[in-house]
């Protein structure tokens, strides 16, 4: 078994190495839409600890990349460096996940769902009519590097890439701990982890902490490399609807599964948008259909119950 | 001012209220969030469009077909895309109904594309007094033929043995199943009659306010307050959800401003959810 994992450590070792030298052979273009796929894991990561272990869907989880982009514009028009920007957008995402966190949590199911959308839509429209701080529904610019496009694309490159990793890490541990443990029995049955002794509401609060602090970083990435944001395209509710895809077709509550469906769903839609322009809308709607229809538990659960049915059937060979 | 003020409020709380009961009974009956709502209004305003620019066909009167059409899609979005998934829970069927939403407003753009479109009716114009406010002509049809609908669905609830149908089947499923009731048959007649309330609704709206594919989130969000204040699946309480959220959009708009209108509706339900998760007018255990 533990050579096994060795395995698996050198084999994922090698895909980051990969990776990291894989924009010498690809086009700008490309580098962009695979920078894009590192974004959307790193949201569906966010998404995946509360949805996949805890079981609470937290639809309008898009504000905490909406807070992260704008205070990064705030904060980078009144002068502060990149470095110093978004430790204090994390901070400020945070802060809102708990302060918005400790009532809305003690919602379940479907009530959870409908008040983080209607969180999302109450502070959209506070970021547009602020426009004095945000520059309103018009949008803001940040400042844009002083060196060749490549060069910067190459930058947001790896700081997607690295930020990727470091999500899909720290949540590896993070499942894994006690703490981890504590999460996954809120979804199996919530009255009775709170019997056993777990606080649960300090294990929800804490993980709704965590997905806002990697979504808040990923969408402070973002508005750097694009150097313009608007409200209504950072706060969108699409951004939730995708990841909420991505984790499906992923697989939900396993570790790489946000992963594999950010690359599926990003290369899927970027070939829709060329190839069908005027109905790509409709393609996504028929995509949803066909993976809830054929792969409700995703490319990962699927793969797992092969590889258990198959393992089940050499026992009874080996037993006969 | 006063007046002509209290008249808006009633009147545009008449449409949300007729509006905000489909939605009401598909969540809280047939238990699925149904995040196509807003396109599903949409679509019964642009088939009474068409009924009106080839047939000429009044939108008072265009709106029974918009809803029997509407009706029919209803039935078919149920037993062919949500059935299989309600046991699933909520990410499936809210995925599900998103997806529904994004075809059919692709069809809409590409149909009718993304413009404002209006029905222009020879009446329009005019409009009546009362005390010192003015109240236009057609939305005081609007209102009274919400007012309508509104008693003729708590009629069908209460007195024809489908209603009661599904009336038992959302106090106990199994106890339904067990005297022998097609449990979901009745889920799905439900399902079906909320989309047929969107078609309705849209079709009044087309009436007095100008549509487009635009309108499908900011419906979806009016329609989840409406829903929440009145309490799930409760045809009153969501009548008077509707006229309340009528009321504080009118006073928000004229107090605070109409590009507030969206966050004080969002605020009130956020507020309701916490204080009292089950609607003003909900009863405890229905919840």
């Amino acid at each position: 078994m533990s050579n096994n994992k060795k395995v698996n450590i050198f084999l994922l070792i090698i895909a980051v190495v990969l990776f990291i030298f894989l924009p010498r052979f690809l086009s700008g273009y490309w580098v962009r839409v695979i920078t894009t796929i590192f974004m959307y894991a790193v949201i569906a990561q966010g998404m995946n600890i509360m949805s996949g272990y805890m079981g609470y869907l937290p639809f309008g989880n898009a504000m905490f990349f909406g807070i992260g982009a704008y205070v990064t514009a705030i904060g980078m028009s009144k002068g502060l460096p990149f470095l110093v920007v978004v430790p204090l957008a994390a901070i400020i995402a945070i802060l809102f996940s708990i302060l918005l966190g400790i009532p809305v949590l003690r919602l379940r199911g479907h009530y959870f769902a409908i008040a983080t959308i209607g969180m999302s839509a109450a502070i959209l429209s506070v970021v547009q009519n602020a426009t004095e701080i945000t520059g309103g529904a018009m949008g803001t610019t940040l400042p844009i590097i002083d060196k060749a496009p490549g060069i910067t694309y190459n930058y947001f490159y790896l700081a997607m890439l690295g930020l990727m990793v470091i999500t899909t890490l720290s949540l590896h541990f993070i499942i894994k701990s006690r703490f981890g443990f504590g999460i996954r029995s809120i979804k199996a049955n919530e009255e009775a982890a709170n019997s056993m002794g777990i606080n649960t509401t300090y294990h929800k609060v804490v993980a709704w902490a965590i997905s806002a602090f990697f979504t808040s970083i990923a969408g402070a990435l973002y508005a750097y490399w694009m150097s313009f944001i608007a409200p209504d395209e950072v706060f969108d509710v699409m951004i939730a609807v995708n990841t909420i895809v991505i984790m499906l077709i992923g697989g939900a509550g396993s570790i790489l599964g946000p992963i594999i469906g950010a690359f599926i769903i990003e290369l899927f839609t970027e070939v829709a948008w060329s190839a069908f322009l005027e109905y790509h809308l409709a393609v996504l709607g028929i995509i949803i259909i066909i993976i809830v229809f054929f792969v409700p538990k995703g490319v990962t659960g699927t793969i797992g119950d092969f590889v258990k049915r198959r393992k089940l059937r050499v026992e009874k060979k080996v037993s006969i | 001012m006063g007046l002509q003020m209290l008249i808006n409020a009633i009147l545009l709380g008449g449409l949300y209220a007729l509006m905000g009961i489909g939605f009401s009974l598909q969540w809280g009956i047939s238990g699925i969030i149904n995040l196509s709502y807003g396109a599903m209004v949409i679509l019964g305003s642009y088939i009474s469009l068409e009924f009106f620019n080839f047939f000429h066909i009044d939108p008072f009167i265009s709106m029974i077909m918009s809803g029997a059409i509407l009706f029919v899609i209803g039935a078919i979005i149920y037993r062919g895309l949500l059935q299989p998934f309600l046991k699933g829970g909520i990410v499936f069927t809210l995925i599900l109904t998103f997806a529904v939403r994004l075809i059919v407003e692709n069809i809409i753009l590409k149909v009718w594309s993304a413009d404002y479109r209006t029905i222009r009716l020879t009446y329009a114009g005019s409009n009546f007094q009362f005390g010192d406010a003015y109240v236009p002509l057609t939305k005081f049809l609007t209102f009274i033929t919400a007012g309508i609908l509104i008693y003729l669905t708590y009629l069908f609830m209460m007195n024809t043995k489908t209603g009661k149908g599904i009336q038992a089947v959302a106090l106990d499923k199994e106890g339904a199943q067990a005297v022998g009731m097609d449990v979901e048959k009745m889920y799905m007649i439900n399902f079906a009659l909320g989309t047929a309330l969107a078609g309705l609704t849209g079709s009044l709206w087309a009436s007095i306010y100008a549509f487009s594919p635009h309108l499908l989130g900011p419906i979806v969000g009016k329609v989840f307050v409406i829903a929440i204040l009145g309490g799930l699946g409760n045809i009153w309480g969501a009548a008077a959800g509707g006229l309340l959220l009528g009321f504080a959009e009118t006073a928000g708009a004229s107090f605070l401003g109409s590009q507030w209108q969206e966050a004080i509706g969002m605020v009130i339900m956020v507020s309701v959810l916490l204080w009292r998760p089950y609607g003003l007018m909900g009863k405890k255990f229905f919840s």
